[in-house]
């Protein structure tokens, strides 16, 4: 555990934040003691010196010595001083024997260091008498000094121990939460390095740090499960694309054998790299679909009109491999929907329901019966999709095993899938007894914005 | 024989340059080739190119701002536009910058050199408004909606109508399936199998009857043509 880190955790910038102003609150206490209980006792020392050097002053010169005498058997000559000094600063009289070099006469009390005469810092008052006189009138005031060194320490090492303990404090409740993120730290780490399986670890707690760790569990669940569905993808079009481009390798080898190549070979080499460019364009167009700007060109949009159009266009096609396509009428029903892509979804079903159904088929195109329930069914009579395989048939790249033999992308129904996904409609395909039915579901207009 | 058509090959991937340029070389085009979006439009507003093959995305000036300045320079070269952008918004967005035709890539290079030659006739010819196409004995009167082939009337459906009428536009020239979908049903996904097939194969089986010279042709791998015999 370093400083540096130490210092970034909320918890002990909190907790020295407050450390500090519990400080200097109690620093400012006191000082606020200190200033007030030195100031009055100063204040009382002086008035006290004020008022024995004025009742001294008055008194008439003759009795002063005498004065003075008594007033020092009173008070002991170890705590008060008393004494009178000529204007030329010879002593005349009291405990003390040479005038306190600073002290300027008829002014404000000063405070002198201990002498020879008085072993003791004293506070000192001094008064011109009316003969030109000196009076120095002045007490002890060591407790004075003591008790506010006393405070003062006090506050000095008050505050030192508060700031050890402050930082003691942090530091111990920084540990915790820096030991749950350096935990935090490593599971990420490895989740960066390619562990896709590790979780951030949480406690029991629910505090802040779980409900982050929480969050970024979900999230790696998501990623999780797209990185495993990218995977199959991956695989499954790898597999799609081998296939055809293996063919082709081998076609354009033997062509190179050959002596005398034949034409024909090379269009079919042609053929089987077509069929992979035209997985491609199928592939890109499915990942395009998927990020596209959902309302982009959303319209309101006839489906009865969407149908007879793909009818329209397909069929000539139905009609040469012998299959009756037909358009049944259906109540006017308008939705919100890019016109585009729905008739090319539905073109997909309709090529594929062709396809499927083979010669003598049936494909028929119907909306649903409910106008308050939009649907699209494109029904045919050719074998269906196996009941187990049906879910799997609409993920993503999905190309059944059987569908490989039939021409074309064969992900058709992956792009119904997301033009479908990005309407919010659903696709489902149901058992038509015999054949496949492919219902999208469309929502009304009013809710599906 | 007009001389061929010089196209410049504005591409930034060397390799991909150089393929659409063979490709273009075996098609009957003189290419030249540029790397980067502000040479090209240096190029293309000096050389006076019969077109112009444009990739959407080229560092330093991508292929949309290389376009709309060629357009505010006046260049009327048409443009196609390279890109592996395919979605129909960012079609509308090449052509609304002033793109001629939007090629998706990965696409066969006889696509693209069906779709060049289509655009440098267009140019060539210019867009005067026309009343009555003719190739050969056909003739499609565009204000009564009539195709009449030796004097007979032959009844058609709209889209045969319309279809009949691009290819006609187009005489002399292989046009894709792809192309024919994209221009006469105005839609721009993959339409599999063979369904331009059937319907090009309807409207043939319309205008070529039996006993008479054959107008359309078939290309094998790329798509069709009509043309006088």
């Amino acid at each position: 555990m370093r400083l540096s880190e130490l210092w970034r955790i909320t918890t002990f910038r909190l907790a020295g934040l407050y450390g500090l102003v519990f400080v200097v609150g109690m620093v400012a206490l006191l000082g606020m003691i200190y200033l007030q209980s030195a100031v009055y006792l100063t204040r009382r020392v002086d008035g006290i010196l004020n008022t024995e050097a004025d009742a001294l002053a008055q008194s008439p010169r003759v009795e002063l010595t005498q004065r003075i005498g008594e007033a020092l058997a009173l008070n002991g000559d170890q705590t008060n001083v008393f004494a009178v000094f000529s204007a030329r600063g010879r002593w005349i009289a009291g405990n003390l024997h040479t005038p306190p070099a600073r002290l300027k006469l008829d002014s404000r009390p000063i405070e002198a260091p201990p002498t020879s005469d008085f072993p003791a810092y004293a506070r000192l008052i001094g008064r011109r008498l009316p003969s030109g006189e000196a009076l120095v009138v002045g007490r002890d005031v060591s407790q004075l000094r003591e008790m506010r060194s006393i405070i003062a320490s006090a506050l000095v090492w008050s505050g030192v121990a508060a700031v050890f303990i402050i930082f003691g404090l942090a530091v111990i409740l920084s540990v915790g939460p820096l030991r749950r993120l350096r935990g935090l730290q490593i599971a990420s780490e490895e989740i960066a390095a390619g562990d896709l399986k590790r979780r951030m670890p949480t406690s029991q707690r629910h505090d802040e740090l779980d409900m982050f760790a929480g969050t970024v569990n979900t999230m790696m669940d998501e990623v999780e499960r797209l990185m495993l569905e990218v995977r199959g993808v991956t695989e499954t079009i790898a597999h799609d694309l081998r296939t055809p481009l293996t063919r082709a390798r081998a076609q354009l080898h033997r062509l190179e054998q050959a002596e005398r190549p034949d034409p024909s070979e090379f269009g079919r080499v042609i053929g089987e790299i077509d069929v992979v460019l035209e997985r491609f364009r199928a592939l890109l167009r499915i990942s395009e679909l998927e990020a596209r700007d959902r309302h982009a060109g959303f319209a309101p949009t006839d489906l009865g009109m969407i149908a007879g159009q793909v009818v329209e266009l397909y069929q000539p096609l139905a009609e040469a491999g012998g299959v009756r396509l037909a358009a049944a009428p259906g109540p006017a029903t308008v939705i919100d929907a890019d016109p585009k892509l729905l008739f090319e979804a539905i073109s997909n079903l309709v090529d594929n329901a062709i396809k499927f159904s083979g010669e003598g088929g049936v494909v028929q195109v119907r909306l649903g019966e409910d106008p308050a329930r939009p649907r699209i069914i494109v029904q045919d009579n050719g074998p269906g999709v196996a009941e187990d395989e049906r879910a799997s048939v609409l993920q993503r790249f999905y190309r059944s095993e059987g569908n490989r033999m039939i021409p074309g992308s064969g992900l058709g129904l992956s792009i119904v899938a997301a033009i479908v996904r990005l309407h919010r409609f659903e696709l489902s395909l149901q058992d038509a007894n015999p054949g496949l039915m492919a219902v999208i579901d469309c929502r009304p207009p009013s809710l599906s914005r | 024989m007009p001389l061929a058509p010089r196209i410049l090959v504005i591409e930034d991937d060397i390799d991909t340059a150089a393929e659409i340029a063979s490709c273009l070389a075996l098609g009957g085009f003189r290419p030249e080739q540029s790397f980067d979006g502000r040479d090209g439009l240096q190029l293309a507003l000096t050389q006076g190119y019969d077109a112009v093959t444009l990739d959407r995305m080229l560092p330093g000036m991508d292929g949309l701002q290389v376009i709309k300045a060629l357009r505010e320079a006046g260049s009327e070269a048409p443009v196609l536009m390279v890109s592996a952008l395919s979605d129909v918004d960012d079609r509308v967005i090449g052509l609304r910058a002033g793109g001629d035709d939007y090629l998706t890539k990965p696409f066969a290079p006889t696509e693209l050199v069906a779709r060049l030659e289509a655009l440098v006739r267009r140019n060539r010819r210019g867009s005067a408004a026309e009343v009555m196409l003719r190739v050969g004995d056909l003739d499609l009167d565009l204000v009564k909606h009539e195709a009449v082939r030796q004097g007979r009337r032959i009844e058609l459906l709209p889209m045969e109508f319309k279809l009949l009428e691009f290819m006609m536009r187009n005489a002399g020239q292989v046009l894709s399936r792809r192309m024919i979908f994209e221009w006469v049903w105005e839609y721009y996904f993959d339409p599999g199998t063979n369904l331009i097939d059937v319907h090009v194969g309807k409207l043939r089986r319309k205008i070529d009857t039996p006993g008479l010279t054959p107008l359309f042709k078939t290309e094998r791998g790329v798509g069709y043509m009509i043309d006088a015999p």
